[in-house]
């Protein structure tokens, strides 16, 4: 008979510490599902928070040119009220000045932020040749600074200021969002309506009758 | 007095009918009250970590929405419009992966983007914005008045490039690392956990136990 006696125990240690982790997680956990003591009242609090989206509207979606004028009653190009005559014929959407129409109202919403604007070719319905957006400051190649073959430029005026913004094909600043004339920013819900003209080429490699131009509004983060 | 009476009516009539007759063209003219709007997500889109060239990323998609009245067809491209340091994000880089979408009036979409980065490209910051452009079908011979949002795309490329960075081990290989570290983590867990082997005597003649330990195994 052995006179002695082996005993196998597992080491406890650990599992003392995990109870104890147990247990200080439980009351953590029960402190902080605590019910806060209420007495049945509540308070409703408005909050407001900022936009957290830059949008623009323009109303209405189109816009038809009227109020043509210019062209050459000789060559038997001369506007009508509707149709774009040649050469340089004008066409308006809207009148400026002080007592002028501005049919087009353009919209900005969200953080304080910049509005751009841009043009683009005029493209002919039955397709071929397009016209290029040219302005004063580059391209124009008519006579006095007007728009050459296969060119048009496009303007854009507004209430209460005598600037205009010539459009290019890259985004320009709207300058009529800015009492200064530049490019200063927008607040939010700030509106601005507004005019085109369209003054049209010196001649045309493209008998299409029919032209739809493009002018887009944008709205940029400030810093742009 | 018939006559008068008969001439009241009409009047009455005509008064009547001046005004139905105004609202309803108004409300099926498709122009009278039409607008065209689009919203953009004022927050940037970001890369959470820096780029590695040669290899693409999806970034998190744009939120959009149309802010008009009418449909519009919602197209987006790549532009530099935001000032400040950093490279131009060549629009080839970024990939819109999602189809053509088109947006009822009020209806938002989220635009999905992916980040393609040459394995030649140059480290550093990285700014542009995204432009989304909303526009509704226009009639020829008209002027289209369009609308477009812009939110800044911004993010950093590191100069290792992809391959250096981690290796392509197939899926299995991975998992097997995993399973083998964490068998060594039970196997080290059991043994710390500790058996206490206690070995005991009982003397006989003095009535006494010798405790000669245990060795922890």
């Amino acid at each position: 008979m052995p006179d002695y006696v082996i005993r196998v125990r597992r080491s406890t240690s650990w599992i003392v510490v995990l109870v104890v982790l147990v247990v200080i997680g439980a009351i953590f956990i029960a402190n902080r599902a605590a019910p806060v003591a209420s007495n049945g009242s509540s308070v409703a609090v408005s909050l407001k928070v900022v936009p957290t989206i830059r949008s623009v509207t323009v109303s209405p979606g189109t816009a038809s040119f009227s109020n043509c004028t210019g062209g050459s009653t000789g060559a038997d190009t001369a506007s009508t009220a509707t149709e774009l005559g040649y050469p340089n014929g004008q066409c308006w959407e809207g009148t400026p000045g002080a007592a002028g129409s501005f049919p087009i109202t353009i919209t900005y919403n969200g953080p304080p932020g910049l509005v751009y604007v841009n043009g683009s070719n005029a493209i002919p319905s039955a397709g071929g040749i397009q016209w290029g957006l040219c302005n004063s400051a580059a391209a124009c190649t008519g006579p006095g600074g007007l728009p050459g073959v296969n060119q048009y430029m496009v303007k854009i005026f507004g209430r209460g200021s005598d600037n205009s913004t010539e459009l290019t094909g890259t985004q320009t600043c709207d300058q009529q969002f800015d009492p200064g004339g530049g490019c200063g920013s927008a607040a939010s819900g700030s509106s601005q309506t507004e005019g085109i003209q369209l003054i049209g080429p010196e001649s045309s490699g493209n008998t299409s009758s029919s032209w739809t131009v493009t002018i887009t509004w944008a709205a940029a983060p400030l810093g742009s | 007095m018939r006559g008068w009476v008969r001439h009241l009516r009409r009047l009455l009539v005509v008064l009547l009918a001046v005004p139905v007759a105004l609202v309803a063209l108004a409300s099926f003219s498709p122009w009278s009250e039409a607008s065209v709007g689009v919203g953009v997500q004022v927050g940037p889109v970001s890369l959470g970590s820096a780029a590695h060239p040669g290899a693409s990323y999806a970034l998190p998609p744009v939120y959009v929405v149309n802010t008009g009245t009418q449909a519009e067809a919602i197209s987006a491209r790549v532009e530099r419009l935001t000032r400040g340091p950093g490279r131009v994000v060549p629009p080839s880089w970024i990939q819109f992966t999602g189809p053509d979408v088109q947006l009822a009036p009020g209806k938002a979409a989220r635009l999905p983007l992916e980040l393609v980065v040459p394995s030649l490209a140059k480290p550093g910051g990285y700014l542009s914005d995204i432009v989304v452009t909303g526009s509704a079908v226009g009639s020829s011979g008209m002027a289209n008045l369009g609308v477009a949002a812009a939110t800044k795309l911004e993010f950093q490329v590191s100069p290792i490039p992809a391959q250096g960075l981690s290796p392509s081990f197939p899926l299995w290989t991975w998992l097997v690392i995993a399973g083998l570290l964490l068998l060594a983590f039970a196997v080290f867990g059991v043994r710390r956990s500790g058996l206490r082997i206690r070995v005991e005597r009982h003397n006989a003649y003095r009535g006494a136990t010798h405790r000669l330990g245990g060795p922890r195994a």
